[in-house]
């Protein structure tokens, strides 16, 4: 590998801010606070209580530290709690009464919310800063008798499946952040698939931090009922900013007897210029619980943004024969952290478990893939397999793997295999010499060395994600 | 004793001959050591090993071990020739190196010299505050020792509730050898806990073996921290073999002070009822060219409980360097629990870094084919954990040791 550095000058690609006034909270996290969010949301009472439980709990709670990435402290108190574009105050019926200047940056992004909506097939659920703006594809999901709409409207219109699952598989006990979220949480999605109906489109919704200095706490729940399938995908821009920005997001999937979730998450928010400032702290709570037999979560995530990543998207096998998969791809370039891996608790009977983790490691950047497989006493026949391997480019990076192994079940068989190593040089001197230049040929390895994890995502991301692991490593050649 | 595992100061004016610099020291360490008392699953080297818990519940109180030091006669292994060293409760009692040439290699009690205080692990704080037993061996350069030594490693029958801290040091000079093999004899019935603190240093060109293995079942709690140094060139292979205590932790830190070292860390245990066992392991790579290899093998029956925790460290000027990791478990009983935890921490990026962690049951299509070639179940399974184990013991070079261990290893496995 030549040894001069090519400077990167890939600028942030979605690095734009739309110009909008905000209609915000006061600063600072109190109950009154919570009670302005509760209010201007016209939440019912149960709900208030439970987010001041969870406030009163948070009080309680410190910040955990174990974490590899450090990162300043952050003032909770600083920060803005609740903050809608204010044309949104009355929400829009259809797309034509939505702010032309938020379509603009949707197109931008590529959301493909107008035209392209037949097209594509994908319904969005378009999440900016933290009201949903306009979704699409209603009809079509009513008609299957699926519920597909922001959160905030499901607490109106279906408040019992709300109550039912909010807060069932992270409850409010949880860590730091997940209560924290459980207190002051915005807005989100909500998607809930009747018995025995395979949901006929990838479910999608993009996420964008935009108001400066707004934490964004969204709420994601999917059920899953019998014997039910669903895909959904969520995907990050964010645009450029100096200061940092924290994002504690909880997302929580029910799969109930014999359904399946599929949840495919690319995220690219803004990780900092070259020198590690600004950026954003991506500290999410993720976990699906497999509540029934012969249920299915499965998780596929491609991280190449924030600052920091720090989520362990989890299963809990608690069905019979339930499965559950955990692929990742995460990619830190510059002084970007990422700390990220997974939980697979077995409780059920013949249970399992795969795990495939690709971290990939360039400037000055760290990578820790930190995991559980924890097999239970009972979880007979369970099987877990876990595959970390790690990719270094140049000799400033990091990359870490710590799992833990727990095993209470004689029957059960774990196994974990990790490896550490470099680009083979030949491979790299191959591709030169067939007229790739340096960066190509790191980028078309790359996605060699990833292709089992970009193989599960759906069509409309891996074409995206392709690009981003290119995008992502440029300037990392040396 | 030491009402409520508070010890008090008084215990350490009563250590006579040592220098204000060491009595200091002592109290320094102590006072860690009464704030925080042992450490607990909080503690993130500690995570499967809740040893506060554990010593809380299987002990009133720890009394601080008098001088019981009688020893009665006992046979020395004739399986092949080598020189010894007797040690009662952790004390140097004699040794023999009649087959070595004078003055080349030293062997004495323990002197402490190094008073540097570092808050760490309270067991070694604790250890730092009361160590009294202990010895040191000192290879002088460029001699390669003609024969073995065995250290014969008595526990008398007299420790009951006792606490014995113990430091011994291991010094290679240049080009030198030195094979050593740790043999531990509990006569005791009863439970007592052994705090050992060990340091090794390889000078460049050393070469060490060194094998460890329990003679007999105890109610032993032995905690056991070896912190070894080694420099360029060196050479060093460990065999452990742990099992038969109540309780046994063996923490290992190796920093690879120079190029081309060749460090290698193997283990074998059947751990039988309420055996809990850990095996920690640091490898500091901190030169490039090293190589660093690692095999833990257990197999756990009835409610054993055993944990490897292992962890490669790689740092950026370390390239080249090449390090493997396995560990294997094998649970016979569902009462039985193994918990594993094989890190990296890589900063390097011309490396060869790999672990691998497995734990299972015994393969039923194995038992099967063994079964219908006539074993029965019992057969066929013992012979499935022989074949496992053994492949630890099998890569022992020297054949007279090789047998002997062996033969201990299966009184561990099917003896008592």
């Amino acid at each position: 590998m030549s040894k001069e550095n090519i400077k990167t000058n890939q600028e942030y690609k979605y690095g734009f801010e739309t110009k909008i006034d905000s209609f915000k909270a006061p600063k600072g996290l109190s109950e009154d606070t919570i009670k302005f969010i509760s209010k201007i949301k016209k939440e019912p009472k149960w709900l208030l209580e439970w987010r001041l439980k969870a406030f009163s709990r948070l009080n309680k709670l410190k910040e955990p530290n174990w974490q590899k990435p450090k990162y300043p402290k952050i003032n909770y108190q600083d920060l803005y709690y609740y903050s809608s574009p204010k044309s949104m105050k009355d929400k829009p019926k259809s797309l034509d009464e939505v702010d032309p200047k938020l379509l603009e940056t949707y197109k931008k992004l590529g959301i493909p919310l107008n035209e392209q909506k037949k097209l594509s097939g994908v319904a969005v659920d378009a999440v900016f800063d933290s009201v949903s703006v306009a979704t699409t594809f209603k009809d079509e999901l009513t008609k299957k008798g699926i519920i597909f709409c922001s959160i905030s409207e499901a607490i109106q219109k279906h408040p019992d499946l709300v109550k039912k699952y909010l807060g069932s598989v992270i409850p409010l006990t949880d860590h730091y952040f997940a209560t924290l979220n459980s207190a002051v949480f915005t807005d989100g999605s909500f998607v809930y698939i009747p018995p025995n109906v395979r949901c006929p489109m990838e479910l999608s919704t993009y996420f964008r931090i935009n108001a400066s200095e707004t934490g964004q706490f969204e709420r994601t729940l999917i059920i899953a009922d019998k014997g039910s399938y669903v895909s959904y995908l969520e995907g990050c821009t964010a645009p450029m900013r100096d200061e940092n920005q924290l994002h504690a997001a909880n997302v929580e999937l029910v799969a109930l007897d014999d359904a399946e979730i599929k949840y495919s998450t690319v995220q690219n928010w803004y990780p900092g210029d070259e020198n590690g400032v600004g950026g954003i702290y991506n500290f999410v709570t993720k976990r699906g619980a497999c509540r029934g037999k012969n249920s299915k979560i499965s998780w596929t995530q491609v991280e190449t943004g924030s600052a920091i990543t720090w989520k362990y998207p989890s299963c809990i096998l608690q069905g019979d024969n339930s499965v559950g998969e955990f692929y990742s791809i995460a990619i830190t370039n510059n002084h970007q952290k990422a700390d990220t891996g997974t939980k697979m608790i077995h409780l059920g009977k013949n249970t399992k478990s795969k795990i495939i983790s690709k971290g990939i490691s360039a400037g000055k950047a760290d990578n820790t893939y930190r995991g559980l497989v924890d097999i239970g006493k009972k979880a007979q026949n369970s099987r877990n397999y876990t595959q970390c391997d790690s990719l270094l480019m140049g000799n400033k990076c990091g990359a870490h793997t710590i799992p833990y192994i727990k095993n209470k079940n004689s029957t059960s068989t774990v196994e974990h295999e990790a490896t550490t190593s470099k680009i083979n040089e030949e491979q790299l001197f191959y591709c030169n010499q067939r007229g790739l230049d340096q960066e190509e040929a790191v980028s078309l390895i790359v996605n060699g060395f990833c292709k089992e994890v970009l193989q599960q995502l759906p069509m409309e991301f891996a074409v995206e994600a392709q690009k981003l692991v290119g995008i992502s490593l440029e300037g990392s050649v040396g | 004793m030491i009402q409520n595992f508070q010890i008090k100061n008084s215990v350490i004016d009563q250590i006579k001959e040592i220098s204000l610099e060491e009595k200091k020291f002592r109290l320094k360490n102590l006072d860690v050591f009464n704030n925080e008392g042992f450490p607990n699953n909080k503690n993130e080297e500690w995570k499967f090993t809740n040893i506060d818990k554990i010593i809380k519940t299987n002990f009133k109180k720890l009394i601080l071990k008098k001088d019981i030091n009688e020893l009665k006669k006992f046979d020395l292994i004739t399986n092949f020739e080598h020189n010894y060293i007797i040690l009662v409760n952790g004390r140097l009692k004699s040794f023999n190196l009649d087959f070595e040439e004078k003055n080349e290699v030293n062997i004495s009690t323990f002197k402490n010299n190094n008073f540097d205080f570092k808050k760490n692990n309270t067991l070694i704080n604790l250890n730092n505050a009361l160590y009294n037993e202990g010895f040191s061996i000192k290879v002088n350069d460029n001699y390669k020792m003609k024969k073995s030594i065995i250290i014969y490693n008595f526990f008398t029958k007299e420790l009951k509730e006792n606490m014995i801290n113990i430091k011994n040091k291991v010094i290679l000079g240049k080009n030198s050898e030195l094979h050593l093999i740790e043999y531990n004899i509990n006569n005791s019935k009863e439970k007592f806990f052994n705090n050992t603190y060990e340091s090794v240093f390889l000078d460049k060109h050393a070469v060490y073996k060194t094998i460890s293995i329990n003679e007999n079942r105890s109610e032993g709690f032995f905690h056991k921290f070896s912190s070894n140094t080694l420099l360029s060139n060196t050479n060093y292979t460990a065999y452990i073999f742990p099992a038969g205590l109540k309780f046994n932790k063996v923490d290992l830190e190796f920093n690879l002070e120079g190029e081309n070292i060749d460090c290698s860390l193997q283990s074998a245990s059947f751990l039988k009822k309420d055996e809990h066992q850990e095996i920690r392991t640091k490898i500091n790579h901190l030169f490039p060219n090293c190589k660093s290899y690692q095999k833990v093998k257990n197999v756990l029956s009835l409610n054993s409980k055993g944990v490897f925790q292992g962890k490669i460290f790689v740092k950026d000027k370390a390239q080249k360097t090449n390090a493997y990791q396995l560990g294997k478990a094998m649970l016979l009983n569902d009462e039985s629990e193994f918990n594993s935890k094989p890190e990296l921490e890589i900063y390097a990026d011309d490396v060869k870094c790999t672990h691998g962690s497995t734990s299972g049951s015994l393969d039923e299509n194995a038992i099967y084919y063994l079964m219908t070639r006539g074993l029965n179940r019992k057969e066929s399974t013992s012979l499935l954990i022989d074949a496992f184990l053994n492949e630890i013991i099998s890569t022992i070079k020297s054949k007279s040791i090789k047998e002997f261990i062996k033969l201990k290893f299966e009184k561990q496995i099917y003896g008592h």
